[in-house]
């Protein structure tokens, strides 16, 4: 049977609308199966006015069987097996008949009592007890209050409806009470609809321009676009965020288009495109690379029959980048060498100090990056291109649009005459903003960001600061992303260790935490991050645990290791192999460390294990250096027949103290030849895996 | 229409909602929020309803006329309702239709965009309004002012009264607006942009500024030290006008900015709490 609510608020931020919807879904689902009402067909729609939940619900709760019980059973019988008066009295207020009492068992031991159906619950009686909390419980990232209300809420709340069979469910929520009318869209036909269904809730919305589907809203806005750019074989400058903001932001899109004057093309790209989604939160067009002189649009209106939304928008739009314009050229006044100047007034962090100190740290370590990567040829321009890094943190645009910072030191860069290495290394300098955004095309551009944000990262972490939940005001975990990313997409073979060394001894005397402390914080800053990474490629836990254990420093390594980890892992011998490590480590769990001697190596399959060992090490760990860990792999697995006749023909715990201690220092021997691949006793053999 | 029809439009709508048309305040402020008419009166338990025309001064904003769109001083119509009535949202709809446009030809949105003044240790959440992508109204429902937690809940609607007028007349260029049928806002306003842009950015003597705004700032301590509430606070505005001085001039450091937002910050949290405590005796 149908179940219809709509919750209308003023204007949600198109942030909150999904979230809202999720937990009014799983929240409703959870309290109305709870009740025992069966729920089928359940949907969450909406728009920034209304949180909508469309479902199929049972009738009611079934009825229930219950035992009331009354006086215990030595106050209520007589020792003659006759009732007393307490058992009269409470037959009497029960509005039933004593014959019908009879003993019941509970656990405080035996009572008087009787079973009586429970008439179940009807579907609105439940929903009218629990809509209310179901609301009530919504949480949004940012609440407030209005009126004389102490209720929060994203927005005011201004009226509900609720439906179940196409009558009204009589919820009362804050003042409000529940009925089956709903309005249309609020400009175009604000006006007041009564509805009895879903069919006919969204028949009426829709002739009323709201489309409560964003599903139908979404495809009409593609449509729309289709049809602006086909003729001009355009594209739309690609903006999914900007577009899923718009499409919780409209009841009834349309799509504008606009143009603007050629004269403002001579401004770049990055400009243009931001002073459009900035202000107006509009489209700019593209043909290839190239900017067009005109823009894309979603109002939220019908139609625009006077051509009022355009124009009105072409106008602001002018005058936008006419301001654009006076950043632009007074930017260009004044050069980033200039500026850089000025940068020891600008604080980075108040105990790390200015960022004319950020970047003389960043002269250094691009240095010592280029040396180790031996890129030298790119010393000169790195560091003059960490030179002039920050200096757009001073230009007007980057006041004006502070998402633009890198990109304008990059573009004036290119502008004032430096090289293209520096300037390309400037302008993606903060890149990769997420774990979507790519790192830096040019390799300059990775080892600035690079630098930059291990600086950040131990500056932070040295200063006493830690990461709390989702409270990262300096963006350390992005930081530690990119820097994770950057050595992984770009392959650098780098020492994460030294370089968290290098970077440590630079901030040395800012810092106010012990060195090693703050070397760790790093690290686990960046552990966490490359896990992060390593899950969303599609490794299983196990294998990051296992691949992880012998520590964190050449992460193309790492990367090396899970991959042959996890290429292995479908091999028959695999689990046997797993189990063999168990069994050595099992063994060695307990027992102190000892020396091997050869000399007192007996059996013929120990003495057989060790010289196994030797060739198998040498091989493996020249493998290893040299970053094949595949290759290592199979090697080592090589140590399985000889480890098999070990355990099936030597004891290991003989009497003889001496020749015991000496079995369990070569099984140590191979425990740790081992570990120096993976740590294999973590992963889950496919038997264990259920 | 004009910016004068505008205004008196505005001034009578809102004075049938039950507002009193209070006189525009004779002190710099930076927007009709800072005045007393505003701060004041959203703190406490008592029901208000005010609209008047304040100008606001934003130095960094000026462009010595020669940007069509941006002045350093432009007019805000500044609404204020205490409780925020339930159908508010309505209530503004129905003021725009009575300056004559017809929404219907038109795309209005409530985008959101809370507002915040660290300044005065204010925010509020809202929207900003959008008429054809022009931002004409700022609507936020106040949450805390002076430091405090508002109860009850006030609504503040600001109207940008040149951007309005623009939309209105269709022009590109704030200069060519009307005032009256024969006054432009050329000829009351280009000269006053042009003397006081060159002002703002390059004339203004920042060490007159800073001593001006260590004054000031002595001032308001000792008068709130005198229970002096209102005097005070007129002090902390001139602070807040010399601190945006300053700034036009680039004259502060980060470190400074936090530093002295801070202080005038400290000294508003203490005029509304003393406010507060004493509007409660009577």
């Amino acid at each position: 049977m149908e179940f219809l609510l709509e919750i209308m608020t003023e204007e949600l931020p198109s942030s909150h609308v999904k979230g809202a919807l999720a937990q009014l879904q799983a929240g409703f689902s959870k309290e109305i199966k709870s009740s025992g009402i069966e729920v089928s067909g359940l949907k969450a729609l909406g728009t920034c006015r209304r949180l909508v939940l469309v479902a199929d619900l049972g009738a009611g709760q079934p009825d229930q069987e219950e035992i009331v019980t009354g006086p215990p059973r030595t106050a209520g019988l007589a020792p003659d097996g006759s009732f007393t008066q307490a058992a009269l009295g409470f037959a009497r207020s029960q509005g039933i008949s004593v014959d019908n009492l009879q003993v019941v068992k509970t656990a405080k031991g035996e009572y008087l009592g009787f079973k009586r159906q429970k008439k179940g619950k009807s579907t609105p009686e439940i929903i009218k007890e629990k809509l209310p909390a179901i609301i009530s419980s919504l949480s949004f990232p940012k609440t407030m209050r209005w009126a004389d209300k102490s209720f929060r809420f994203s927005r005011p709340v201004k009226s509900l409806l609720c439906l179940f069979k196409g009558q009204v469910v009589a919820v009362s929520f804050e003042g409000l009470e529940a009925s089956n009318k709903t309005a249309g869209h609020f400009i175009h036909s604000p006006a007041g609809l009564t509805v009895n269904s879903y069919q006919q809730y969204y028949q009426a919305l829709k002739d009323n321009f709201v489309l409560v589907d964003p599903a139908e809203r979404k495809s009409r806005i593609q449509d729309q676009f289709q049809e602006k750019l086909t003729g001009i074989k355009a594209q739309i400058y690609p903006d999914e965020r900007l577009l899923e903001r718009l499409l919780w932001n409209v009841e009834y899109p349309l799509v504008i288009m606009g143009s603007f004057p050629d004269s403002y093309l001579s401004l770049p790209l990055e400009v243009l495109s931001t002073a459009m989604r900035e202000g107006q939160q509009l489209f700019s067009v593209v043909k290839g690379k190239k900017q067009l002189p005109c823009f894309l649009g979603i109002a939220d209106a019908p139609s625009d029959p006077k051509n009022y939304i355009v124009t009105g928008n072409e106008r602001v739009l002018k005058a936008r980048l006419e301001d654009a314009r006076f950043f632009w050229e007074n930017d260009l006044k004044i050069s980033l060498t200039e500026r850089a100047k000025q940068l020891s007034e600008v604080v980075f962090q108040e105990k790390l100090g200015s960022y004319a100190d950020k970047v003389a740290r960043l002269q250094e370590l691009v240095g010592y990056i280029t040396e180790r990567l031996d890129l030298r040829n790119l010393r000169k321009d790195l560091t003059e291109a960490s030179r002039l890094s920050k200096s757009d943190l001073l230009t007007e645009m980057v006041r004006e649009f502070p998402e633009l910072q890198g990109k304008m030191g990059g573009i004036y860069a290119q502008r004032q005459g430096w090289p293209e290495t520096v300037s390309r290394a400037i302008y993606e300098h903060y890149q990769p903003e997420s774990w979507e955004d790519p790192v830096p095309d040019s390799v300059g551009g990775a080892i600035l960001s690079l630098a930059d944000k291990l600086d950040t990262i131990a500056g932070i972490s040295g200063t006493g600061y830690t990461i709390s939940g989702s409270s990262d005001p300096y963006g350390l975990r992005r930081s530690a992303l990119g820097v994770t990313k950057i050595i992984l997409d770009k392959k650098f073979h780098l020492s994460l260790r030294r370089l968290i060394d290098k970077s440590v001894s630079l901030l040395k005397k800012k810092l106010t935490l012990p060195e090693e402390q703050v070397k760790a914080a790093c690290l686990g800053l960046l552990e966490g991050r490359l896990r992060f990474i390593l899950e969303k490629k599609g490794y299983s836990y196990d294998l990051i645990n296992a691949a992880l254990a012998p520590g964190l420093d050449y992460l193309d390594h790492t990367e090396a290791r899970i991959e042959a980890l996890s290429s292995l892992k479908v091999s028959k011998n695999f689990e046997q192999f797993i189990m063999m490590v168990k069994r050595v480590k099992n063994i060695l769990k307990d027992s102190p460390k000892a020396k091997l001697d050869p000399a007192r190596l007996t059996e013929k399959e120990e003495k057989e294990l060790y010289s196994a060992l030797k060739i198998i090490r040498k091989n493996a760990e020249g493998m290893m250096a040299k970053g094949d860990f595949a290759g290592a792999q199979k090697i080592i697995f090589r140590l399985q027949a000889p480890l098999n006749s070990f355990f099936d023909r030597v004891l290991v715990m003989a009497e003889d103290k001496k020749i015991r201690s000496n079995r369990l220092a070569l099984l140590a021997q191979v425990q740790s030849l081992i570990d120096q691949l993976a740590d294999y006793s973590q992963i889950v053999g496919s038997s264990e895996n259920s | 229409m004009s910016m004068q029809s505008l205004f008196l439009g505005l001034s009578d709508f809102w004075a049938k909602q039950g507002c009193y048309l209070a006189p525009t305040y004779d002190l710099e402020v930076g927007a009709g929020t800072m005045t007393p008419d505003t701060f004041f009166r959203v703190l406490g338990l008592k029901p208000w309803r005010v609209a008047y025309v304040q100008p606001s001064r934003r130095p960094t904003d000026g462009r010595y006329g020669e940007n069509p769109h941006r002045v350093q001083k432009h007019f805000q119509f500044q609404v204020i309702m205490k409780p925020s009535p339930l159908n508010i949202q309505r209530i503004y709809l129905d003021s725009l239709v009575s300056l004559g446009i017809n929404l219907s030809e038109h795309d209005l949105r409530f985008d959101e965009d809370d507002w915040e003044s660290p300044t005065i240790g204010s925010w509020g959440v809202g929207w900003q309004v959008m008429l054809d992508g022009l931002e004409i109204t700022q609507f936020t429902y106040f949450q805390q002012a002076g430091g405090l937690e508002l109860f009850p809940v006030s609504v503040e609607i600001t109207y940008g009264l040149e951007r309005l007028e623009m939309f209105l007349e269709q022009k590109d260029n704030i200069y060519n607006l009307k005032w009256s049928d024969d006054v432009t806002y050329h000829h009351l306003r280009f000269r006053e942009e042009k003397e006081f842009s060159i002002y703002n950015f390059e004339q203004a003597d920042t060490n007159m500024l800073r001593s001006s705004f260590s004054s000031a700032e002595k001032e308001a301590q000792r008068l709130i030290s005198q229970q002096l509430l209102l005097p005070a606070y007129d002090y902390c505005l001139k602070c807040s006008h010399l601190f945006n001085l300053l700034d036009a001039r680039k004259a502060i450091s980060v470190t400074e900015r936090v530093k002295m937002i801070g202080q005038i910050r400290s000294l508003v949290n203490q005029i509304a709490r003393l406010y507060v405590e004493q509007e409660g005796e009577n």
